[in-house]
C-alpha cells in the first residue's frame, strides 16, 4: 500500500501553485500555471497532472490545504489556510533562520515577522494598491515594450535611473512614458521602475522590522532588478529560494501534513 | 449557522424609541427652544442649561452611515468641490445640507447657532465654518491646545491653558445669551453637569461590566449604544436608558451569558467604528470566537466634569479627552485596557477619513506590542465611506491574524 501524501495549492490572481509531500515531509513535486479565469479550473488541472507525474490516485492525497485569493471557491480542498501563515510556514521550512517573509505576488505584497520559532507575530500587507505588485511589473514591462523575463536584466543596465515619482500603478505608468518621450534610455526608465518598486515594499517591510534573515518570495522575487533593488534598499541580504513562487503552496502542503496529524490525534486513528 | 451569532439586547426598543425622539423633537416646533448644531466634543452642558436643544452632525453621519446612505450624500458634497480626502462625517453632513431631498429624515433641522470644539480634530472648524456661511448663523469655535507629551502631567491643571480654555468658555456663553436672548441659570447648569456626570458614569459601569469573562456586550453593542452618551449627555432620559442597559448587562454578566456564541478571544478595537458593515464586519471576527470587549472609541465618553468649580470642571474635562492628547498617552491607555480587560489581541481601524485618530496607529501599534506582547493588526478603511472597504482584502488580514493568534 502506498504512503499518503500531502497536497498543498495556491491560487493567486495570475498564476497557480501546487506542491506534493510524502509523509516524511519530502517534496515530491510542484507546479506554477497561470490562473485563468478564477483559478479552480487551472488548479484542478495542476493537481491532476503533478498527481500523474508521481503515479499517484486522488486518494492517496491524505489531505489538501489550499491558499491564495482563490481559496474560498475551491472546494476540493479539506481545508483553507491564509497566504500570511502559509508563505510564513513554507519559508521557515526552507531556512529556520528566516525571521522576515517578504512577499511579493501578483496583486499583493506582504511583509510577515517571524519568532525563532516560525509563528507569525507580526504581518503587514499592501493597501488598494496594485504599486508594488507583479502586476505592476507586468503593465511597466508592457509599457516599456520589454519581455518580462527580461525587464529585470535589463534595468540592471542602468546607470541613471529615472525617478518614478508616482505610488500609483495607472500615474507611474504615464511618468514612464512621459520619460521615454523625453528620450530616456530604455534600461534607465525600467530601473527607475524597479526603484519605485523597490522602495514601496521596503516601506511595507520596514513596518514590521527587517529582522534578518529576509527571505523574499513569491513570483517577483525572479526578477533580479527587484531583488538588487530592494537589496539595496534593505542593506541586507536577501534570500531567494530556488522556486520562490511555490513556498507559499509548500507551507499549504505542511499545513495540510499538520492538520492530518491533528485530525488523527483527535480521531485516535 | 444553528447558533444566532448575535444576541440582542431587551433594552433596543427603548434605545431606538430614544433616538427617534431626539430627532423628531428637533423638527418639532420647538415653542421657541433655539437650536444649535454641536460637535461631539463641545460643551453641550452649557447649551442644556440655557434650554437651547442641540442636534449632533457627527452622529447624524453615523448613521447615514450605518444606514447605507452616506455615500450618495457623500458624492453630492464631492460634487459641490469638497475633496474625496475629507472626512466622511463632514462630506455626509454637508451633502445633506446641500441635498435634503436625498438626505435621511431630509437632514437636520436648520440650526440658529453653531458650536465646535477643535478638541478631536481641526477638521470641525473647517467644517462649521462652511455651515456658518452656509446658514450665515453665528458659530462658536472653542480652542483647545493639544496636549504634548513633553508637557508636564496635568498640563491643563492650574495653567494658563486652563485658563484660557475657560475664558473662551465665558465668551461661549455671552455668544449663547446674546444669539438667543436666554440667560444661564447656574442653578440649571449644576443640575445638568450632575446630569452629564450621572450619565458618563453609568456608560464607565456598563463597559466596565465587559471585563468578565464571557463579556456580556461586543464592539457593535457599544457602538449602538454609544448614541444617547454623546447626544443626549445629561438629560434625565439618557440617564434612564443606560439604568436600563446596565441592569440588562449585569443579569447577562449573573447568568454568565456572551455577547457571542462562544468567546475564544478577547480583542480591543481601536478608532471609529466601520458604520456600513457594522455587523457583516465584526461576524468575521465571531466566526473565530473573538469578541471585542473593549475599545479606545466609546471610551472618549467616559470622563466626568471634576467637582468644584463649574467652568473650570468643563474646561479640564473636554480639553483633555484623548484624541486631544500624545501618541503616548494613547499607547498607555490602550496598555492599560489590554492588561484590565484581559485583551489576546488588538484590532485598529486605519480610518481614512479620521486623520488624527488614526495617523500615529502603526507607531502606537508597535508600541503596544512590545510592551504588552499582544499582537495587533490594522485594517483600513473608512466610518461612512463604504468605496474605501476591501471586503476581501480585510478578510483574508482577518483571516491571517486570527490564524496567527491560534497559533500563539
Amino acid at each position: 500500500m502506498s504512503k499518503p501524501c500531502f497536497l498543498g495549492i495556491d491560487i493567486g490572481s495570475l498564476t497557480v501553485k501546487a506542491a506534493l509531500l510524502d509523509a516524511d515531509l519530502h517534496l515530491l513535486a510542484r507546479g506554477v500555471v497561470p490562473a485563468g479565469y478564477g483559478g479552480q479550473e487551472a488548479a484542478e488541472a495542476l493537481v491532476a497532472r503533478l498527481l500523474c507525474e508521481c503515479d499517484l490516485a486522488p486518494y492517496e492525497v491524505a489531505y489538501t490545504v489550499v491558499t491564495g485569493y482563490g481559496r474560498v471557491r475551491y472546494d476540493a480542498a479539506d481545508e483553507e489556510v491564509s497566504e500570511v501563515s502559509c508563505h510564513a510556514r513554507g519559508a521557515f521550512h526552507l531556512c529556520p533562520a528566516v525571521r522576515t517573509v517578504i512577499d511579493i505576488g501578483g496583486q499583493d505584497s506582504k511583509a510577515i515577522r517571524l519568532d525563532p520559532h516560525g509563528r507569525v507575530i507580526d504581518f503587514a500587507m499592501n493597501d488598494k494598491c496594485a504599486a508594488g505588485t507583479g502586476r505592476f511589473l507586468e503593465v511597466m514591462a508592457a509599457a516599456l515594450h520589454v519581455p518580462l523575463e527580461e525587464f529585470g536584466p535589463l534595468a540592471l543596465k542602468s546607470e541613471h535611473p529615472v525617478s518614478i515619482s508616482s505610488t500609483c500603478t495607472v500615474f507611474a505608468e504615464s511618468e514612464a512614458i512621459s520619460h521615454i518621450a523625453r528620450g530616456a534610455a530604455r534600461q534607465d526608465v525600467a530601473a527607475g521602475l524597479h526603484q519605485a518598486i523597490a522602495s514601496r515594499v521596503y516601506g511595507l517591510a520596514a513596518r514590521v522590522g527587517l529582522e534578518a534573515e529576509v527571505m523574499l518570495t513569491g513570483g517577483v522575487a525572479l526578477n533580479v532588478g527587484v531583488v538588487t533593488a530592494l537589496t539595496k534598499l534593505c542593506t541586507q541580504h536577501i534570500t531567494v529560494p530556488s522556486d520562490p513562487q511555490t513556498v507559499g503552496a509548500l507551507g499549504a502542503a505542511l499545513y495540510a501534513w499538520q492538520k492530518r496529524r491533528e485530525a488523527r490525534i483527535i480521531s485516535g486513528a | 449557522m444553528s447558533e444566532k451569532r448575535y444576541k440582542k439586547l431587551k433594552t433596543a426598543v427603548e434605545l431606538q424609541r430614544l433616538m427617534q425622539w431626539h430627532y423628531t423633537a428637533a423638527r418639532l416646533p420647538r415653542l421657541g427652544r433655539p437650536l444649535a448644531w454641536v460637535t461631539s466634543g463641545a460643551p453641550v452642558e452649557i447649551l442644556r442649561a440655557m434650554g437651547v436643544a442641540a442636534v449632533y452632525p457627527e452622529n447624524y453621519g453615523a448613521l447615514c452611515g450605518a444606514r447605507l446612505q452616506a455615500v450618495p450624500l457623500c458624492q453630492i458634497a464631492e460634487a459641490h468641490g469638497y475633496s474625496p480626502d475629507l472626512c466622511s462625517y463632514a462630506r455626509t453632513s454637508l451633502g445633506s445640507v446641500f441635498d435634503p431631498e436625498h438626505a435621511p429624515m431630509r437632514g437636520l433641522p436648520r440650526p440658529d447657532l453653531l458650536i465646535c470644539c477643535n478638541n478631536i480634530c481641526g477638521t470641525v472648524v473647517k467644517w462649521y465654518e462652511a455651515l456658518a456661511q452656509y446658514y450665515d448663523v453665528p458659530l462658536f469655535i472653542l480652542d483647545t491646545p493639544f496636549i504634548y507629551e513633553h508637557m508636564p502631567v496635568g498640563a491643563y491643571h492650574d495653567t494658563p491653558l486652563l485658563a484660557y480654555v475657560m475664558a473662551q468658555l465665558e465668551e461661549m456663553i455671552r455668544l449663547v445669551e446674546r444669539a438667543t436672548g436666554r440667560r444661564l441659570s447656574l442653578e440649571r447648569f449644576k443640575q445638568t453637569v450632575h446630569l452629564a456626570n450621572r450619565t458618563v458614569e453609568l456608560w464607565g459601569e456598563i463597559r466596565a461590566l465587559c471585563k468578565a469573562r464571557p463579556s456580556p456586550l461586543n464592539a457593535p453593542d457599544l457602538f449602538v449604544n454609544m448614541a444617547p452618551i454623546v447626544v443626549l449627555r445629561g438629560t434625565p432620559g439618557a440617564v434612564r436608558f443606560y439604568q436600563h442597559l446596565k441592569a440588562e448587562v449585569e443579569e447577562r454578566v449573573k447568568n454568565g451569558i456572551g455577547a457571542i456564541p462562544q468567546e475564544k478571544y478577547r480583542l480591543l478595537w481601536d478608532n471609529i467604528a466601520i458604520w456600513h458593515h457594522l455587523y457583516r464586519f465584526y461576524n468575521y471576527f465571531v466566526d473565530y470566537g473573538a469578541c471585542f470587549v473593549v475599545d479606545t472609541y466609546t471610551g472618549g465618553w467616559s470622563q466626568t466634569i471634576p467637582s468644584g468649580e463649574l467652568l473650570e470642571g468643563l474646561a479640564l474635562a473636554y480639553a483633555t479627552v484623548f484624541l486631544n492628547q500624545s501618541l503616548e498617552h494613547r499607547v498607555k491607555m490602550m496598555v492599560d485596557l489590554i492588561s484590565e480587560y484581559s485583551v489576546d489581541g488588538f484590532v485598529m481601524h486605519c480610518n481614512r477619513s479620521c486623520k488624527p485618530y488614526s495617523l500615529g496607529q502603526y507607531a502606537i501599534k508597535r508600541y503596544v506590542m512590545e510592551r504588552t506582547g499582544v499582537p495587533g493588526l490594522i485594517i483600513e478603511s473608512d466610518m461612512c465611506d463604504a468605496r474605501s472597504f476591501a471586503s476581501e482584502a480585510v478578510r483574508t488580514r482577518i483571516q491571517a491574524f486570527m490564524e496567527a493568534l491560534a497559533a500563539g
